[in-house]
């Protein structure tokens, strides 16, 4: 038997663990919080549609 | 995303609508069955002596037909309307969509049929027969074919967090199902697990408390990432934390299950796995409910005047309350004292009335009038006497079942010197006889609140195009 089954579900655990705290870091890193910001606000974009019919605004995304 | 700003996504509202209507319709129907069974345990004498209408085959129906029939419709209607909408994209598969529509309704409707018959699989909230369990998948599937359909063709970068939630919910929920449902057909409405034993009870509560994890808390999660900042009019409190407590979510909830199964032939490691995984996941899901509830600060005065807001921010404060109680109830010396208990009941009605519910029937009052062209519902002040009828029915059944549950535990384990019993069964049942009837009286009010609802509803589809105009905002 190469490995004991403890031994990979050890292993396996604290890779997760591991990945898991570098997900968090990412999420709060600087880097994304314009990204976040703009997709936090997803939601009110299906209206800004409707104002830019009889607005003509010309924004760029 | 380089499309002609001007141009307005034409949205498919059909079967959201459809899904939306029936919502209401399947809510009122389930519920009322569980105040008929909340009556009975009262009045034994309501069963009729009819075999059909018997508590054992009646009770199945009332789950069935709530989480399947009333917050499954609610779930189908709104991440139909929420990937269009955060998609900008008309849904895929159209004509499939439909099928899961009308695919939808046959289930519900064979439910109703056969369970009241005795035809059942025995597996709770599983209960229906093999024939239906293939209807499901079939559903199911195309579920996932138009949701993911949708986000594969969507016009924005970013797939918002709604959608993730509810992409986990359908996912989780197509595996849950297959696998919990494998049988071996003896004939046509009769089947037998192909599991046995401690196995076989494993694999229902992997899939009975996902089932609560991934439909009643994801799906509903999902829901609420839309329509929360949507009628508070302001972006979600933190998007990142959002996406933290997604994964972190689902990645804890799917080992949850064993608590269902303390004290059991289950292994004593598996137990004390399910526990330490129900008490962890204290953590993602109060991160979810004060990322949904800090959505309103710097904007607490609009809870005064929006009584959907007030439906959506109560569902999140009894998502609170119940995945507190939750985990503590996951613990096993407290377990000991709750299980088999009505504080059992009391804690899934306090999840499914206070938190499913109500997050639901806020997002409901909030589509209707977008799906009919009108600024507001037919009449705001009937949802806020639906707002308080449903919050003092659901707060009439949590702490009955609180009181009875809790009594139920101590009588049940009280000894006497010489280690007999003290109180007989029949003692334990008389002294929860009044909550019983407590518990029917919350029950009502929560009905009466849906028929008020029904109401609001057809006055609101039946109105004139835009005659309803939205209140302005309160200063």
């Amino acid at each position: 038997m190469p490995m004991e089954y403890a031994t990979i579900h050890s292993i396996f655990t604290v890779i997760l663990f591991v990945a898991f705290i570098a997900f968090v870091i990412w999420a709060y890193s600087k880097k994304r919080k314009t990204d976040f910001d703009q997709a936090a606000n997803l939601v009110f974009e299906d209206e800004q549609k409707a104002q830019q019919k009889t607005k003509q605004e010309s924004d760029h995304e | 995303m380089s499309q002609t700003k001007s141009l307005n996504v034409d949205y498919n509202y059909s079967v959201v609508r459809l899904f939306a209507l029936t919502t209401v319709l399947w809510g009122i129907v389930g519920m009322a069955v569980g105040v008929l069974i909340a009556a009975q345990l009262y009045w034994p004498a309501l069963n009729f002596d009819t075999p059909w209408l018997t508590y054992s085959r009646l009770r199945p129906l009332h789950t069935n037909a709530v989480i399947f029939a009333f917050g499954t419709s609610a779930l189908f209607a709104t991440s139909y309307y929420i990937v269009q909408r955060t998609c900008q994209v008309r849904l895929f598969a159209e004509k499939l969509a439909m099928f899961t529509f009308w695919g939808w309704q046959a289930v519900i409707v064979s439910a109703i049929i056969t369970l009241p018959m005795g035809l059942t699989s025995s597996k709770e909230y599983a209960e229906l027969e093999w024939p239906i369990d293939i209807l499901i998948t079939l559903v199911w599937v195309s579920y996932a074919i138009v949701f993911f359909g949708t986000l594969v063709k969507r016009k924005t970068s970013h797939i918002y967090v709604a959608n993730w939630f509810l992409g986990g919910f359908i996912l989780t929920v197509a595996a849950l199902h297959i696998v919990n449902s494998m049988a071996m057909p003896v004939s046509a409405f009769k089947s037998y697990s192909i599991y046995a034993g401690a196995v076989d009870a494993m694999i229902q509560w992997w899939y009975g408390h996902n089932a609560v994890g991934f439909l009643l808390t994801a799906g509903f999660l999902g829901m609420m990432y839309y329509f929360v900042p949507k009628q508070a009019g302001r972006p979600v409190y933190s998007y990142r934390l959002s996406i933290v407590h997604f994964w972190a979510l689902i990645a804890l909830y799917i080992w949850a299950g064993p608590h269902h199964l303390h004290y059991t032939a289950l292994p004593d490691w598996t137990q004390s796995l399910g526990m330490v995984m129900s008490v962890v996941l204290f953590v993602p899901s109060w991160g979810g409910m004060i990322n949904g509830i800090m959505t309103l600060s710097g904007a607490w005065h609009k809870l005064k005047t929006d009584p959907i807001l007030r439906f959506l921010i109560v569902s999140l404060s009894f998502y609170g309350m119940s995945t507190f109680e939750g985990p503590m109830m996951a613990i096993k010396s407290v377990n000991a004292l709750s299980h088999y208990t009505d504080w059992t009941i009391g804690h899934v009605h306090s999840g499914a009335l206070g938190w499913v519910a109500m997050i639901s029937i806020g997002a409901i009052y909030h589509l209707i009038p977008v799906l009919y062209n009108q600024g507001r519902m037919y009449s705001i002040s009937l949802i806020n006497t639906h707002f308080w009828l449903h919050t003092i029915g659901v707060v009439l059944y949590i702490v009955a079942m609180w009181i009875s549950g809790i009594t139920q535990g101590m009588m049940w384990r009280a000894v006497n010197t010489d280690g007999t019993l003290t109180y007989s069964f029949v003692q334990s049942l008389e002294a929860s006889k009044p909550f019983y009837l407590m518990r029917f009286i919350g029950g009502v009010f929560v009905v009466a609140g849906m028929l008020l609802m029904a109401y609001n509803v057809y006055k609101t589809v039946r109105a004139k195009d835009e005659t309803l105009q939205p209140v302005p905002a309160a200063a």
